[in-house]
This record gives structure tokens, C-alpha cells and sequence, in this order.
């Protein structure tokens, strides 16, 4: 047990790093910060002359060394749009980004279970066949068109929400739904099918053999066994939820997390602010899978912690 | 009885939540929050936006654009070429209680001329050396060589307190001497000015402001259409006709293509000229934004910036005369590299397209290279090898022709495709010339030179669009500042 943590922990610790270092040097390579940071108009040695206050004229080596060293206390720096320490403004923005992607994914899994078994009850049938087509119509449409199409329905002709910001419960409704929606598809035909897999093996017939009643074979033993892809497929859309939703529900409802803050860091060059997102979003994916092998074992004790 | 009063109280209240703010309330919905309220720091259009109604600079300028005096009691006198004196209006306060006085204007030049500040704003302010106080409401501000435009530069300087602007919590407890003070700044959220009570000037009509930051258009839009909104920035041309009022006002804004007058084709200067004729401007304002643009003047300038001359006007569109041209420079058919990026200004990909279409039509071979931007810069900026023509958006906020003559008339500057001497000497001349005269003419033959030399092809001068809400009466500026001071609530 001890060991297997070590061991996962460990392959963490590498991935981090790993990643960290990649944005170190791909975020220098593609863009320089000043440019973009000043009018356009500005002259050349004035440009030259910021890049030095900014310490970004010293050697890549140097500043890297700098970096490794900043990053053992956690401290990026301080952004260069912003102005603040950079993970002041991380620390700041992903408690938003965590409630609104907990929320959308969560959303997605409660409803994702019921509608994935009646579909699998019937493969085939009417509403096998209805939930299926909701699901590739829920896939293929786009998220910033969803928002924009939620906004004009529920805000801009019914008036029952504000069309963007936060303040008030009302607010979230609209990101939630944006944000749970692929999730909710993508889910739904995982249920669906893992559910038809186990309802035709041998031990549920067995089951329904023994006499026990219909919920307790569907929703008890079938339903765990089924559920292992299930809970994998909702780690995986949360990380995709914080590292990559997020950019787009939060700058179509002006939800000031870390995916619009990324956005607008990309947008800025802002170097110090994009590798301290990165860096905390890396160890996010890390924790997060290290949950998934837990919960996988609590589900299946079949499998070992090697 | 007691729980329907309850339900009735409750229901009131809800109502007077979801209400748009009341009579003397606005909200205004930006594209982007500030990332600082420090006003001397950075250059950070959402910063600007709410800074300009608590701070205020020694000299301002009316909705037209006419430098007057601000803060200062009268123009800035030159008292020698490279020193100028300027008398401070007397009785002033602060936010805080704060004195304004020559104290606190030479402590606002120190600090932003600080290089350990790292001011972003330094391009405005580069050429002042020193500030001196003669005595308590006179200063005298002393630049490197004569600078002509220091009063359009002071008009970009917003006044600090000495004391409060050295607590480190400033940058999000500004306190300025302007007519609306600020209240709270929820990060992310909002951001809440009032009027403030002791304002030395007229008494604003509107009492609260509070500052919403949207990033997409769209959003903005529906926002303003659900009436949350009073007044939103940036309105796409294609909705100004869905929205409650829309205003419009000619900006600071041009569009230009950069020509290589060194090498390539379009060292011939019959060549550019042609590509000058060849474009159909007039269709471009009409086409891609609605209307909301005009034809440049022929220079890169609006008409109220100092510096524009009335003499010149925009090349006609005449695609067979570009044709005779091209022909005569034995052109035709010559490829022509156009570079340009997306999604960084109002329809930059749009409008390099459809010039480039123009002179697919009068018989050249544009090639068109779209870049990411900042791709796109190495390439504006790429001293060694000029590009034909450089797709560029050149924005002039001191309203004087020295900062875009300098970066992209005058040979050397960042952006410049020429190696003319004449021309860049009367820049040069213009740049440290006091005589407002003397000033005028170098630059009326600056704009003449440049125009009959074809270096640019000069395109539209954008409108600045903003939608409002039905009860909000606001004419706009052509400085692109929305002091609320300005707005009334019908």
C-alpha cells in the first residue's frame, strides 16, 4: 500500500517537473513579453531597457536557474501583466474554477447514471435510441456557442438569469449547465455501455435467479462493476474541465477563474503568471489521478495495490 | 398575516435586487478588469477606464480633442527652450485630504520617471528629464531637448498623492482629485466609484458608477440587452442596430499597409501609388464596418490631432489609372508579400484580404502571410529585411503627429519601410521645434513628402462604437476616455 503511493507519488513529482521545465522554455521560445507589453509605437532602446528591468535580457541559463530556485519556495515571481506574485493570483482565481468544474462534472455524473441505465436496459429500443442521439448532439455542440445560446433564452428573453458575472447563486446556473453538457454526453454512452456489457454476463442471471429484486441486480451488482470506466471518464472530464473548459465557459459568462486568467495570460505573454497556472494545474491532474487508483480499488478490491 | 408580509418584504426586495441600478447609477461593462488601479503603472485600457474619472492630469482636453487646462492653472510657458513652467490651480485636495500643490505634481514626474518603478507608461513621458518646485502652485518641468507636445504629454499624466501613493496597498485604494472617488474594487467582480463630495469642478449629474468586466462581445451585448448594462465598449458594427442607442465618434485608429520603399516592387514609387489607387477605401468603411469608419486623410492622422494638414486628402479609388502605373513601371503582374495578423484589432484579417483582393484586381500577385501576433511583430519589427507591405493599426493617444511619425514615417523608426532624409529631418525638426508655427509647417511638409512618396497606403480611420442603454445620454470623445462626469441619466 505504502509503497504504491511512493511509487505514484514519485511518477507525480517527475510529471511536474516535467511539465514545468516544458513551459519554462517553450513560453521563451514563442513570445517576448515587452513587445506586447508596450505600445507599439515605442522605440527600440526603450524596449531593450525594459527587458532589462524586467530581468528577462539575462541568459536563458541564468533565468532558469532563478526559476528552479523560485520554484522550491513556490514562488514564480511576480506577473508581468499584473503586477502581483503570481501565485497570489492563481490562489486567487482557482477556488472559482474548482466550484464551477465540481459543479458541472458533478452535475454530469448524478445525471449520467440514471439516463445511461434506462438506455442500457433495452439496447435497441426507443429510448436506448433517443438518449444516444441526445448524447452525439450534446457532443457536437459547442460550448461557446451553448453559453451564448443559453444567454440569449434564459437571460435575454425570459430575463430569469444575469447574463454573466458572479455574486449570486443565480450566476452559476448557466456556466454549470455549459460546463456539464459534453461531460454529461460523453458519460452517458460510457454508462450505457459498460451497463450493457455487465447485464448480459452469467452472474446477473444468476442473480435474477436467486430471486433478488430488479433494483437491487441493476442498481447494486451490475452498476458497481460497471461502474470502474464510469468513475475514470469523471476524472478525466474534471482535469478536462479546470485545464481546458474553463477558457471557454469562463470568458463567455465573464467568470473571473483560471481558465479566462490563462487566456489572458496567453494573450499578454505574461511568462511568470502562465508557468505558475500550469505548474498548479499540472498538480492538480497529478492529485487527481492518484484519487482515481484510490476510488478504483474502493470500487474493485479485486485489484491489488502494486 | 405576518409570514404574507414576509413574502411581500422578501418579493419588494428581490425586485429592488434585480432592478437596474437606480436613477443616478449607471454600470458600465468593460472588456477587460484592471489588473492594477495604480494610474502611473501600467498601460491597461480597464485601468484607464475608471482611473480617468478619479484622477486627473495637469492639462485635459475637451470632447473635440482641444488640449485646455486642467489641474493647471493656465497652459504650461516655455521659459527657456527646454523648460516648462506651469502655474497649479490653488485649493485642491485629494481624495484623502491630501494637499495638490508643487509637492505633489513633482513627486508624480519622480515616480513614474523612476526606472525602478518600471512604468509601462515611459514611452509618453520619456523625454522629461527633471521636475522642480519654484513655489507651492509652480513647477517647472525641464525635458532633454525642447519638447513641443510636453503639454500633450501632461494631458496622459495623472497627479498622485506624495503620502498615500507610498503605501503599498495604493495600487487598490486609489485616491485621486477627480471627480468621482473611489468606493470598492471586488476582485473579478466589480469596481465602484462615487461622486465625490468636495469636487473642486462642476458637480457630476451621474452619483455612482460601478465598472463590470465581460471579455466576449457577445456577452457584452446581451448584457446591455437585458438591461444590465448602460454602456458598453467595443460594440461590433454589425449590432448597432440591435442595441437600445449606439454612438459613434471618430477614434484614434488608423489602419495603414507599411510599403518597403527600398526593395522589391514597391521601390518604384509609381508602384505605390498604383497600390494606393488600386483600393477602394470607401467600400472597406462601408463594407467591414458598417459605416463606422472613414477614409483617411492621406496621413496617419485624424483630423484633430496636431500636425494634420487640410491640404492633403486620400488617394481616389482608380483601379485603371494603378493599372497605367503599374504598366509604366513595367509592375504588372509582380508579386507583392502582404503581411499581416488576426484577431488583434476590429477586422485586421478582413481588411488585409480585401486589399489584397483590390490588387489582385488592378493585375498584382499578392501573397498574403497571416501570423499569430507575435510572430506578426518579429516581423513589423524586422530591422534587416523589409516585408512589401505590413498590415499595421496605428493607435495615437497624445493626439500629436510625433509618436506615429516617429515609429513609422522617419527613417530607423520600429516600424518604418523608408530611408528618406528629408523626410525623417523634418520629423526631427518638427520633434524639438516650439514655435507652434514653425512646428506646423515641418509637419505639413512631412505629411505632403510622405503622401506624394506613396510610403503607405493609407486606409480608414476608425470609429470608436459604444452601445447604451436607452436612458443614458453620452455624446462620446475622440480621445476614446469615458469620463462619466460627461454622462447624464434622461
Amino acid at each position: 500500500m505504502g509503497r504504491f503511493f511512493l511509487k505514484r507519488l514519485l511518477q507525480g513529482v517527475v510529471v511536474i517537473l516535467g511539465v514545468t521545465v516544458l513551459v519554462f522554455v517553450v513560453t521563451r521560445l514563442v513570445g517576448d513579453p515587452v513587445k506586447v507589453m508596450l505600445p507599439l509605437e515605442a522605440t527600440a532602446e526603450l524596449r531593450a531597457e525594459f527587458e532589462k528591468q524586467l530581468g528577462l535580457d539575462r541568459p536563458i541559463g541564468v533565468q532558469f536557474i532563478d526559476f528552479l530556485a523560485g520554484l522550491t519556495r513556490l514562488d514564480f515571481g511576480e506577473s508581468l501583466w499584473q503586477r502581483r506574485p503570481a501565485m497570489t493570483i492563481v490562489l486567487e482565481k482557482l477556488p472559482l474554477t474548482l466550484e464551477l468544474a465540481s459543479l458541472g462534472i458533478g452535475l454530469a455524473f448524478i445525471l449520467s447514471i440514471p439516463l445511461g441505465i434506462i438506455a442500457a436496459l433495452r439496447p435497441g429500443g426507443a429510448t436506448d435510441r433517443g438518449t444516444v442521439f441526445l448524447s452525439l448532439i450534446g457532443l457536437s455542440v459547442p460550448q461557446f456557442w451553448l453559453g451564448l445560446l443559453l444567454i440569449v433564452v434564459l437571460a435575454l428573453q425570459l430575463h430569469w438569469l444575469p447574463t454573466s458575472g458572479i455574486g449570486t447563486p443565480a450566476h452559476i446556473i448557466m456556466p454549470t449547465i455549459t460546463m456539464a453538457l459534453p461531460a454529461l454526453a460523453r458519460l452517458v454512452m460510457i454508462v450505457r455501455s459498460s451497463m450493457i456489457d455487465e447485464l448480459n454476463q452469467q452472474y446477473v442471471k444468476t442473480c435474477f435467479a436467486k430471486g433478488l429484486s430488479f433494483y437491487r441486480v441493476v442498481g447494486v451488482h451490475a452498476l458497481r462493476n460497471a461502474a470502474l470506466p464510469v468513475v475514470t471518464l469523471c476524472g478525466w472530464e474534471f482535469i478536462r474541465a479546470v485545464a481546458g473548459y474553463s477558457v471557454v465557459v469562463e470568458t463567455v459568462f465573464a467568470w473571473p477563474g483560471l481558465g479566462l486568467t490563462a487566456m489572458q495570460a496567453i494573450e499578454r505573454n505574461d511568462l511568470i503568471l502562465l508557468q505558475a497556472i500550469v505548474f498548479t494545474v499540472a498538480i492538480l491532474v497529478v492529485l487527481i489521478n492518484i484519487l482515481m487508483d484510490v476510488a478504483y480499488r474502493a470500487i474493485d478490491p479485486r485489484l491489488k495495490l502494486t | 398575516m405576518n409570514s404574507i408580509r414576509r413574502v411581500v418584504f422578501i418579493m419588494v426586495g428581490l425586485i429592488l435586487i434585480a432592478a437596474p441600478a437606480g436613477a443616478q447609477e449607471i454600470v458600465i461593462a468593460l472588456g477587460s478588469e484592471p489588473t492594477t488601479l495604480d494610474p502611473q503603472i501600467r498601460e491597461d485600457g480597464g485601468e484607464r477606464a475608471v482611473n480617468d474619472n478619479v484622477y486627473e492630469t495637469l492639462m485635459g482636453r475637451t470632447p473635440d480633442g482641444k488640449l485646455v487646462a486642467g489641474l493647471a492653472a493656465a497652459e504650461p510657458k516655455l521659459v527657456d527652450p527646454r523648460t516648462w513652467e506651469v502655474k497649479l490651480r490653488p485649493g485642491i485636495k485629494f481624495h484623502n485630504g491630501e494637499l495638490f500643490n508643487a509637492d505633489a505634481v513633482v513627486h508624480s514626474v519622480k515616480r513614474i520617471m523612476d526606472p525602478g518603478f518600471k512604468s509601462e507608461q515611459i514611452s509618453f513621458f520619456s523625454t522629461i528629464k527633471d521636475a522642480k518646485k519654484v513655489d507651492d502652485l509652480t513647477v517647472q518641468i525641464v525635458t532633454e531637448g525642447p519638447d513641443p507636445i510636453l503639454p500633450g504629454r501632461l494631458y496622459w499624466m495623472k497627479m498622485v498623492p506624495p503620502k498615500h501613493s507610498k503605501d503599498p496597498k495604493f495600487a487598490e485604494s486609489p485616491v485621486g482629485t477627480g471627480p468621482y472617488k473611489f468606493v470598492k474594487w471586488n476582485r473579478g467582480q466589480n469596481v465602484i466609484i462615487e461622486a465625490a463630495p468636495d469636487y473642486w469642478g462642476a458637480k457630476p449629474a451621474i452619483k455612482k458608477v460601478t465598472y463590470r468586466f465581460v471579455s466576449d462581445s457577445g456577452t457584452r451585448l446581451a448584457g446591455l440587452m437585458a438591461g444590465e448594462f448602460d454602456l458598453i465598449t467595443n460594440l461590433l458594427p454589425e449590432f448597432t442596430k440591435k442595441v437600445p442607442q449606439a454612438i459613434h465618434i471618430l477614434g484614434l485608429e488608423h489602419p495603414i499597409m507599411i510599403l518597403n520603399a527600398d526593395g522589391g516592387p514597391t521601390k518604384d514609387v509609381r508602384v505605390r501609388q498604383a497600390l494606393n489607387y488600386a483600393v477602394d477605401k470607401k467600400a472597406l468603411a462601408e463594407g467591414l464596418f458598417e459605416g463606422f469608419a472613414q477614409v483617411a486623410q492621406g496621413q496617419l492622422l485624424s483630423p484633430a490631432f496636431f500636425g494634420f494638414n487640410k491640404q492633403v486628402g486620400p488617394y481616389p479609388y482608380d483601379p485603371e489609372k494603378a493599372k497605367a502605373l503599374l504598366k509604366e513601371a513595367g509592375a504588372a503582374g509582380a508579386s507583392i508579400e502582404v503581411i499581416g495578423t488576426s484577431g488583434r484589432w476590429l477586422k485586421d484579417r478582413e481588411m488585409v484580404e480585401a486589399v489584397a483582393g483590390y490588387w489582385e484586381a488592378v493585375g498584382l500577385k499578392p501573397k498574403v502571410r497571416i501570423f499569430e501576433f507575435n510572430e506578426y511583430l518579429n516581423r513589423l519589427f524586422d530591422r534587416k529585411t523589409r516585408a512589401d507591405a505590413i498590415f499595421v493599426v496605428s493607435s495615437n493617444e497624445l493626439m500629436d503627429a510625433d509618436k506615429s511619425f516617429s515609429a513609422y514615417y522617419k527613417a530607423g523608426g520600429v516600424g518604418s519601410s523608408n530611408t528618406d532624409k528629408d523626410l525623417a529631418a523634418m520629423i526631427d525638426s518638427a520633434r524639438t521645434e516650439t514655435d507652434v508655427a514653425k512646428r506646423t509647417a515641418h509637419y505639413n511638409q512631412a505629411v505632403k513628402r510622405a503622401f506624394d512618396q506613396a510610403y503607405f497606403v493609407w486606409l480608414l480611420n476608425i470609429e470608436d462604437v459604444y452601445g447604451l442603454s436607452k436612458r443614458l445620454a453620452w455624446p462620446g470623445r475622440v480621445d476614446a476616455k469615458m469620463l462619466v462626469s460627461e454622462m447624464k441619466v434622461k
